[in-house]
């Protein structure tokens, strides 16, 4: 039950737009808080067919998610729109307050997360978004592996009864998860069955995982997708540890507060005798540059990284 | 129905002494804003300008009040309940571990719409909340009660923009203008100038009154819901801790930390005191 990586690039974003779109026609209720990026957030459309629904506050985070609250709390479904280096990071107190703390069904979708920004460097690569949000209570936590996953997640969050953040990148990059695997809040999937050694990742890079295994031909390595990282798939996760005692965490995200250190301390509780390595951006900011794969080398979560971590741990 | 200015004026007495009460018994809390935001709160739920159901507080047909300005709970509290949201003994219990009546307003309180506590976000879902009626074709109403202090924050200005560009005229804002903050005068602190001109220029539709005379409390509050196009501001000149004397108008008495009973019994005496001369 390997996955396959198709050949073809998508882009997460157009998933998000289009599906979005698709889904307004049949959902009144649902309604678009843009802080002035609906070309990037591939919204253009959305605004066009549903202008009533679609709210632009302009260049203005923190108003921006105290009007989706407002609008949330009277009924709506509200998606708020942004980078994710400026929403959830400029109106995180609004966040906490106007949204998580009172209860308003706001989906906060953060793109351009990570290093994969091509040319515009550390103010727009968000490596932070995950610890923020999941330091909040009363909010689900996601970031989806690639376009196909974006697909299936929102009907959920629109669905769902509580806030939520979506995590989107810019670079379009290879679909790998199942066609055929649904998405359910607080469930991982196994991408990869083994023995040796379990990976569990969430976004794009985990791609590199399940690369690294095709290299690695005497290593049996376990790879699980875990988008949903609060709440967290604890049983898929902590079932493979058991056999495998050997667990990487993999993620384009700051090693502080992301999905290594949500898992770390189930391992604590559950004393299994395993071996971890998370490998993260180990607190430094991201840079420019034109191909996120050299950013990923430059940042130690390359394919090369990947390997030699795998093999280190495994000593 | 006629509005009964001594009825109001008795009732703005009795929060005033249910404010100094609870902050008594819980040994501490926001005093000089509760006391001067009363008058207002008092005009809007004991006239016929605010609709609510006391027994069906989420009813849709509702106007809907957002207290930005969360510090000044006690003062809403009181109100809701006198205007019979919820029984007397749940104020006895005001920030008490596991109490409804949270510290800063809390939501789950019958009557309370929206949690705050952190400055300068209620006037933005105040006006989500004006825009979601105004899409809905809905005639109610949105007030919010944000204070001068509050005005700092760079998002009430955001948030005075997007309501002119959404022209969102059932949405009224009361500034509590108390003049002080909790380290000084606002004027100290962060000077606000003219504050009706720079609503003027955002767009909305000024009032500026004394936010202690009830008859033109509620006249403002009329012309207010007859705005066609543009949101509405009334901007209410308050005096900081209203009916207790000896501590109007001083920024010290924001919050008050030490109320014993001494303290308690004389501001209560110079309350009882106004009461006479009412």
């Amino acid at each position: 039950m390997t996955s396959k990586i198709t050949k073809k690039n998508y882009s997460m974003r157009s998933a998000f737009g289009k599906t979005l779109t698709r889904l307004a026609s049949a959902h009144p209720n649902i309604y678009v808080v843009d802080i002035d990026l609906k070309d990037s957030l591939k919204l253009t459309d959305f605004a066009k067919r549903f202008k009533s629904r679609f709210i632009e506050t302009g260049v203005s985070e923190q108003n921006a998610a105290a009007v989706a609250a407002g609008l949330a709390l009277s009924g709506k479904t509200v998606f708020l729109t942004s980078y994710a280096a400026f929403s959830p990071s400029l109106n995180w107190g609004v966040i906490r307050q106007s949204i998580c703390y009172n209860q308003a069904k706001v989906i906060i979708v953060g793109s351009h997360a990570g290093l994969m920004t091509d040319e515009q460097g550390a103010t727009h690569q968000s490596l932070e978004d995950i610890a923020l949000m999941r330091a909040l209570p009363d909010i689900d936590v996601f970031s989806p592996a690639d376009a196909r996953q974006v697909k299936k997640i929102l009907p959920t969050l629109i669905r769902g009864p509580r806030p939520a953040y979506l995590r989107l990148v810019r670079a379009s990059a290879p679909n790998f998860t199942d066609p055929k695997s649904s998405f359910t809040i607080g469930k991982a999937q196994v991408l990869k069955r083994g023995t040796d050694l379990t990976i569990v990742g969430h976004g794009p890079i985990l791609k590199n995982a399940l690369l690294v295994q095709k290299d690695l031909k005497n290593i049996s390595l376990e790879i699980i997708n875990s988008p949903s990282i609060q709440p967290l798939d604890e049983k898929t996760i902590l079932t493979s540890v058991k056999k495998t005692r050997h667990l990487i965490t993999l993620e384009d995200h700051q090693v502080e507060g992301g999905l290594g250190e949500a898992i770390a301390p189930l391992l604590l509780k559950n004393p299994l005798n395993a071996k971890m390595k998370l490998l993260a951006v180990q607190d430094e900011f991201g840079q420019s540059a034109h191909d996120y794969e050299k950013l990923w080398d430059h940042y130690g979560l390359g394919i090369e990284s990947l390997k030699t971590a795998i093999k280190e741990l495994l000593k | 129905m006629p509005i009964n200015l001594s009825h109001l004026k008795n009732t703005s007495l009795d929060v005033r002494a249910d404010i100094l009460t609870m902050i008594n018994k819980a040994g501490s809390g926001h005093l000089a804003g509760p006391l001067s935001s009363t008058d207002l709160l008092v005009s809007l739920y004991f006239s016929n300008l605010f609709n609510f159901y006391p027994t069906d507080p989420k009813n849709p047909q509702r106007d809907r009040f957002v207290l930005s300005a969360g510090h000044l709970a006690l003062a809403l509290y009181s109100v809701l309940c006198r205007a019979g949201f919820f029984d007397e003994e749940l104020l006895s219990g005001f920030s008490q571990l596991k109490s409804l009546l949270q510290g800063h307003v809390y939501h789950h309180v019958p009557g309370v719409e929206y949690s705050s506590g952190s400055l300068g976000q209620g006037l933005s879902v105040a006006a989500g909340m004006a825009l979601a009626d105004k899409k809905d074709r809905k005639k109610r109403f949105t007030i919010a009660l944000t204070s001068d202090g509050e005005h700092n924050q760079g998002q009430v200005w955001e948030a005075a923009m997007f309501a002119n560009k959404y022209s969102l005229s059932r949405l009224i804002n009361i500034v509590d203008k108390n003049g002080i903050q909790i380290g000084g005068t606002t004027s100290q602190i962060m000077p606000l100038d003219d504050l009706a001109s720079k609503y003027h220029e955002f767009g909305w539709q000024v009032y500026e009154i004394n936010g202690h005379h009830f008859p033109t409390i509620l006249r403002t509050l009329s012309y207010a819901k007859e705005s066609k196009e543009k949101p509405v501001v009334i901007i209410a000149n308050t005096v900081a801790a209203k009916g207790i004397p000896y501590m109007e108008a001083n920024y010290k008495y924001h919050d008050i930390k030490d109320f014993d009973q001494e303290k308690f019994k004389k501001a209560l005496s110079q309350l009882n005191k106004l009461s006479k001369f009412k």
